[in-house]
């Protein structure tokens, strides 16, 4: 057995040449792909998990805003309801207010308008009683009347204090007014009675009214003495006018 | 038949004679080159199932490197895998009716074990320079450097030895067999020979290793080698 030492050597070469070839056309590229693989795997292993940390960080913040919004709402309702309850109190009471300042003025408007209509009745029921009562006193006897009138209108005097009375019958023609004409004797009569009353003699002239109704009145420069129906008449109705006002 | 032991020059070249070992490496080398250019051609981050098989090998290649050197594989992978990948091949060729293996002749096993002499030089210094590779043969002990000196010597004998006996001695014994037995008989002896091939391309290329990364971590002044000094 003997060694070819160009074989050898050949061979050596040969190898080596070899290596070099699958290291360049084979080893390296499929190493190369591989470690490519693994990269690329764990850049999507990575993204994924990137992707997957991202997706629940997302989850979280969604149940964080699903919280809030549940809390939002809650407060949002509770906010509601309390301004419903304090819009619901304000119209009530707005509306019981307005309920009774309406009450309050249809009170008013009744009470004006009853009022208004009693007056109304009264001064018709004033001028009826007034027609019924000139009608009932011309069928009547004047002479008595005019005798109460005369007494009343002498009491009247009377009870002036003295020094009105001295002024009133100071040389002034006073005038006596009676609803129908008098006789000259029931003048004469009147006439002696008032001065009696008056305590000094004056001088009456006699002028006749017929708005008077009944009665005798008595005017002078510085005396008015109204003795009639009517002005009985209207200062009764004056009264009543002021009992029924309020 | 030819006896393996002799290798018959087909032609020269000049003063050098080119036998048919050397030209059956050629075409090896030519098949494998070819088949990788064309195999790696249209690489895709989705393989197809080539492109399965040759990541198979390579991720083997690789997880093999990690388990018995205990290292990174990029910087041995091309020189571990050729190693394989070409012996197993080589081995095989004996199937081919009339190819002699080149690994049956002692000059391309010497060469392969040549290479793995000096790859061992060139890692052991590269992990721990010229004076850690020194080193190395002064371990234990000064005491142990004609033996250790021996032993770099020998181990790459037992690689040429034990390649060229089992792959020499299966071209052989088929051989004697076909010209005794007729056609069907070394029909099983041929798949005997096959798995020896794979054996002896994974064994040489294991020990290729194992010799590499004990050197190179002791040059490297790792406090745990990696390996176990293996004798030869």
């Amino acid at each position: 057995m003997t060694i070819n030492w160009w074989t050898l050597g050949l061979q050596a070469v040969n190898v080596l040449i070899l290596i070099w070839l699958l290291s360049r056309f084979f080893w390296r590229p499929i190493s190369a792909i591989i470690d490519q693989r693994r990269t690329a795997a764990a850049t999507l292993l990575s993204d994924a998990q990137a992707a997957r940390t991202q997706a629940a960080d997302a989850l979280a913040d969604i149940e964080r805003v699903r919280a809030g919004f549940a809390q939002e709402r809650a407060d949002i309702l509770k906010a509601a309801q309390e301004a419903a309850e304090q819009a619901r109190a304000t119209l009530l009471a707005q509306a019981e207010a307005d309920a009774e300042a309406v009450r309050a003025a249809a009170r008013d408007t009744l009470d004006q308008e009853r009022q208004a209509a009693a007056r109304t009745w009264r001064d018709h029921a004033g001028r009826l009683a007034v027609d019924i009562a000139g009608k009932l006193l011309a069928g009547m006897d004047g002479t008595g009347m005019g005798d109460a009138f005369l007494t009343r209108l002498v009491g009247e005097i009377s009870a002036l204090p003295p020094d009105a009375r001295a002024q009133a019958a100071n040389g002034a023609a006073l005038t006596a007014c009676t609803a129908t004409a008098l006789p000259t004797a029931e003048r004469e009569r009147y006439r002696q009675r008032i001065v009696e009353a008056l305590g000094r003699p004056a001088t009456i002239d006699f002028t006749v009214d017929p708005a008077l109704l009944a009665g005798l009145e008595l005017r002078g420069p510085h005396l008015a003495i109204t003795n009639s129906w009517r002005a009985d008449l209207a200062r009764i109705l004056q009264e009543i006018s002021h009992d029924d006002r309020p | 038949m030819n006896s393996p032991l002799e290798s018959t020059a087909l032609f020269h070249l000049g003063p050098v004679a080119v036998t048919a070992g050397v030209v059956v490496t050629w075409v090896i080398m030519a098949i494998l080159t070819l088949g990788a250019i064309a195999a790696t051609r249209r690489l895709s981050l989705t393989p197809g199932r080539l492109q399965s098989v040759l990541e198979l090998v390579v991720d083997v290649v690789d997880s093999q490197i990690r388990d018995t050197m205990r290292a990174e594989p990029g910087p041995f992978r091309a020189f571990i895998g050729t190693l394989f990948l070409f012996i197993l091949v080589a081995n095989w060729s004996s199937l081919v009716p009339g190819v002699e293996p080149p690994t049956a002749h002692v000059e391309t096993d010497a060469a392969l074990a040549l290479l793995v002499f000096f790859a061992i030089i060139y890692f052991g210094i590269q992990a721990g320079g010229v004076r850690g590779y020194l080193a190395t043969f002064a371990a234990p002990n000064a005491i142990m450097i004609p033996l250790n000196l021996v032993e770099s010597l020998t181990r790459t004998f037992s690689l040429i030895v034990r390649l060229f006996g089992n792959v020499m001695s299966g071209v052989f014994v088929i051989g004697i067999v076909m010209s005794l037995a007729g056609l069907l008989v070394p029909i099983p002896l041929i798949a005997l020979d096959l798995l020896t091939g794979a054996v002896q391309a994974y064994i040489f290329a294991t020990l290729a290793m194992v010799f590499i990364a004990g050197t190179a971590g002791e040059a490297g002044g790792e406090a745990a080698s990696p390996t176990e000094r293996t004798s030869p």
